[in-house]
């Protein structure tokens, strides 16, 4: 049955990876716009560290942050989901009725697709970038630091970091039916995202009680908390903790997203597309 | 007017595998080649007339179009347009002519019809009065005032388009392209623009370059035809010229009650036709029969059918300018 | 003249136009201000979480970092604002073929480009520059004598040019590529560098932001004559050259760029 019904999906797979390949120029030139960020970064870190005169902040040393800035970047990429676009444009254009007639599951065609468009690419970044990542930990600390243990639970929450986006962006996405360009309330959705989730400055720099009110909040469990884990901060009942709160966010948006799906086809069917 | 001398244009191409594999390998290596759009084409067109421009998809009917009105630079060869060259002196030139296709529109898409009509003023400099009497004049030929106030994202698209083809008239051009004008488009609204269309040419004496798959758009309207095919000029001349040179079709249509009147005709074998000078259809008991009375006249088809079969309600009819242009398309041209 | 005359009413009418079209979509237009303006409040919030635990950036206060952030935001919002239109050539315009309309109207097609839209979301960040700008004014103390804020507001024009001229640049690529969208996104983030004092990067990146792509221009070296009058003819003198040269640059690749267009569809 499963297997019958992932088979459905297998074309959509497909055409995410020819699209990719398409346009991969393109990709990698975005990439290396995400990656110049990456270097001013640690720029401003490394003068933040020189100028502070204390080996440790907020629990990270320099070279920790390097790792974290690092770490941050190939989260984002791996978890990276495009719905909240493809979703507002389809609301836009009306081609979301087309869906309604269509004996797949609107949410999971567009899983598929962006799973194929991703997975050549995150393999072909994650891997150079993670070994990259532990020859530098190791000579800057001087003793090998790689957790395989830890590489293992970060791929895990990678996964629910990516489930969490991909459902919380379909739902977004919905916001077209209220608003008409997506653009603005997208890059306020991404600002907030890029605050709330530890990419701009780690949690842990923040006072005290903002930091455990952003901790529990869906988006830390999107970078933060994979991040964290591969660095090993986290562990024991810490880590369960927030692996199990991941896992309660993706059944939270997988639902609200179900739910807002099926309003929207009642909608679509009132007003007759 | 209108000197088109040896226009020509090349694209280049990237070339690409099939598959994954294809296109990483263009990624890494990629291939070009060329692709002659548009080879040597010529003609001329007299002020005041309308030409229509055809050719099957891809034949580069489009491209000639973008190059006379400025938005390609020709490879090589020139076209002079009131004595001017549309990618050289490009600014005083697009003041003469005006431009629609039909599949993209200029207007502005979320404003009232009304506000595209203000700018264009401004842009092509129309003085007030005479953009008055130019909106009147425009809202009665192609009827505007319905829905002027519409945005324009609110159209349909018969509205859009009459919408469009004033737009290019604001600044009553002296020679008006148009790609497509009646495509998508019901009945009634193609008759309307054509009406239009040639109101506008008889009026203005206004110089008519228009490309259509409507063949129905080039018989109702064009006084000349340039058809061309893979880039090449294939005809040049007439609708009279084109039927008179291709068009010796007729076709012979009866209603027949013998059983396989058709096998038992024998055209072929009897007359010797070659292979595209003959076809035949039979539907229930009507016969339709083409051929080419050049090779078997008229009178000799109709004796000997009336000899062989008892038939009724026998007619003989011209082909129809579509039917040439089908076989055209079809076969090429020699 | 009467072209420069012409050219404003053009402007002016294209104006006119797009505040109608917003008009329509209100909504959708607060809500991209208010996107623009977090994304700044977001850059504050991490420089002052940043100066809660430090004294200084390697010799920097908060209100000097600020200071140049907030002056960054000015020419670059100004930009935005009103020639944000480059960026729909690199994506899709060019892409889609409906470059051709520009090409059929007797206007020069940058400028009309350049003009038919403005990008109302940029208030955001010119508010947020102003605003910044002017709250650390004052303390930054005696020093900001008004013949430096006449010079701050002089060269404003020319720092918006070299971010018109870097974007007309790799917009025009399009014209041979189809697309270039993202390779305009890699200068805009390169950008990021504008915003903090260029003394926190290295050499390497020093020559790089002050001479190749230029963005230390914009902010950093007027910046150190409007706080410290340091070295008008540098950090004044190189911005000034830089947008004649970029802008110069532009205009010519733009021109080229168009004889290239191959529009779309057959």
């Amino acid at each position: 049955m499963m297997k019958r019904k992932l088979k459905i999906y297998l074309p959509f797979v497909n055409a995410g990876i020819q699209e990719v390949a398409t346009y991969r120029v393109n990709w990698i030139f975005f990439m290396l716009g995400n990656a110049i960020a990456c270097f001013v970064s640690y720029f401003i870190w490394a003068a933040v560290y020189s100028s502070g005169g204390e080996e440790s902040m907020n629990g990270f040393t320099m070279p920790q942050m390097v790792v974290y800035i690092v770490l941050m970047f190939l989260t984002s990429t791996i978890i990276a989901s495009d719905g909240a676009y493809v979703v507002g444009e389809e609301i836009r254009d009306g081609t979301i009725a087309t869906r309604l007639i269509k004996p797949v599951s609107y949410n999971a065609t567009f899983l598929f697709q962006e799973l194929g468009n991703k997975l050549p690419t995150e393999i072909a970044i994650a891997v150079p970038m993670i070994i990259v990542v532990e020859i530098a930990r190791t000579v800057m600390s001087g003793e090998v630091q790689f957790n395989a243990l830890n590489l293992l639970l970060y791929i895990l929450s990678c996964v629910a970091a990516y489930l969490i986006n991909f459902y919380f962006n379909i739902c977004f996405g919905f916001l077209a039916f209220v608003i008409k360009y997506l653009w603005g309330a997208n890059m306020m959705k991404n600002c907030i995202i890029g605050f709330l989730s530890g990419t701009v400055i780690p949690l842990s720099f923040l006072p005290d009680a903002l930091e455990r009110v952003f901790l529990f909040l869906p988006f830390a469990s999107l970078n933060y908390t994979p991040v964290m884990i591969y660095m090993g901060k986290y562990s024991g009942a810490e880590l369960c903790y927030y692996l199990g709160l991941q896992v309660f966010w993706v059944l939270f948006f997988f639902g609200l997203s179900k739910g807002l799906w099926k309003a929207s086809v009642k909608r679509l069917t009132v007003q007759g597309g | 007017m209108i000197y088109v001398d040896k226009l020509r244009k090349e694209f280049k191409k990237t070339i690409k595998d099939p598959g994954l594999k294809g296109s990483i390998k263009s990624l890494f290596k990629p291939k070009s080649e060329k692709v002659v759009a548009v080879s040597d084409i010529s003609f001329e067109v007299p002020e005041g007339e309308i030409l229509g421009f055809i050719g099957p998809n891809g034949a580069g009917k489009s491209t000639v179009i973008k190059m006379l009105t400025g938005i390609l630079t020709p490879t090589s060869g020139t076209c002079t347009i009131n004595g001017k060259n549309p990618t050289e002196n490009r600014k005083s030139y697009v003041k003469e002519i005006g431009v629609v296709f039909g599949q993209r529109t200029q207007l502005w898409w979320d404003l009232p019809l009304r506000e595209t009509y203000g700018v264009l003023k401004e842009i092509y400099e129309v003085p007030e009065d005479s953009y008055k009497k130019r909106m009147a004049f425009l809202n009665e030929v192609l009827e505007l005032d319905s829905f002027i106030t519409s945005p324009v994202r609110t159209l349909s698209l018969g509205q859009r388009m009459r919408a469009d083809i004033a737009a290019s008239l604001l600044h009553s051009p002296k020679v008006l392209f148009l790609d497509e004008p009646t495509i998508g488009l019901d009945v009634v609204v193609k008759d309307n623009i054509r009406k239009a269309i040639e109101y506008i040419n008889r009026q203005e004496k206004t110089t008519v370059i228009l490309t259509t798959h409507d063949l129905a758009d080039i018989e109702l309207l064009a006084n000349r035809i340039v058809m061309i095919d893979k880039g090449s000029n294939v005809f040049d001349g007439t609708i009279g010229e084109l039927k008179t040179k291709y068009g010796q079709i007729r076709e012979l249509c009866f209603e027949t009650d013998s059983p396989n009147a058709a096998q038992a005709l024998g055209y072929e074998k009897h007359f010797g036709f070659g292979e595209d000078e003959l076809s035949l259809e039979a539907e229930g008991k009507t016969v339709k029969v083409r051929f080419n009375s050049s090779v078997v006249p008229v009178s000799d088809m109709l004796s000997y059918t009336l000899d062989k079969i008892n038939v009724s309600d026998i007619s003989v009819k011209d082909a129809d300018i579509e039917e040439i242009i089908r076989r055209l398309y079809k076969q090429g041209v020699e | 003249m009467k072209k420069i005359k012409r050219m404003f009413k053009i402007h002016r009418i294209f104006m006119a136009q797009e505040f109608k079209r917003m008009m329509e979509y209100k909504g959708d237009f607060i809500v991209g201000i208010i996107g623009f303006l977090l994304i700044q409040l977001s850059n504050l919030l991490f420089l002052w979480i940043i100066f809660s635990q430090i004294p200084n950036l390697m010799g920097w206060s908060m209100n000097e970092v600020i200071f140049i952030y907030g002056f960054s935001l000015i020419p670059k919002g100004i930009d935005h604002f009103f020639f944000d239109n480059l960026w729909a050539i690199g994506h899709f315009i060019v892409r889609k073929g409906d470059f051709d309309k520009y090409l059929t109207r007797p206007v020069n097609t940058l400028f009309h480009v350049l003009v038919e839209k403005i990008q109302i979301d940029a208030f955001g960040e010119m508010l947020t520059g102003i605003a910044l700008v002017c709250v650390t004014a004052p303390s930054l103390g005696a020093s900001l004598s008004v013949f430096r804020i006449l010079i701050m507001l002089a060269i404003i024009p020319f720092i918006t040019l070299i971010y018109t001229g870097i974007k007309t640049i790799t917009a025009s690529i399009a014209f041979w590529t189809k697309r270039s969208g993202s390779i305009i996104y890699v200068f805009y983030m390169f950008n990021d560098f504008a915003k903090y004092p260029a003394t926190i990067y290295n050499r390497f990146v020093q020559n790089i932001i002050t001479y190749i792509i230029p963005f230390a221009l914009t902010s950093y070296y007027p910046a150190l004559f409007i706080l410290k009058g340091e070295n008008p003819l540098f950090n004044l003198g190189m911005p000034v050259l830089a947008s004649f040269v970029l802008m110069g640059a532009g205009i010519i690749v733009w021109h080229k760029g168009t004889r290239a267009y191959e529009s779309a569809g057959s």
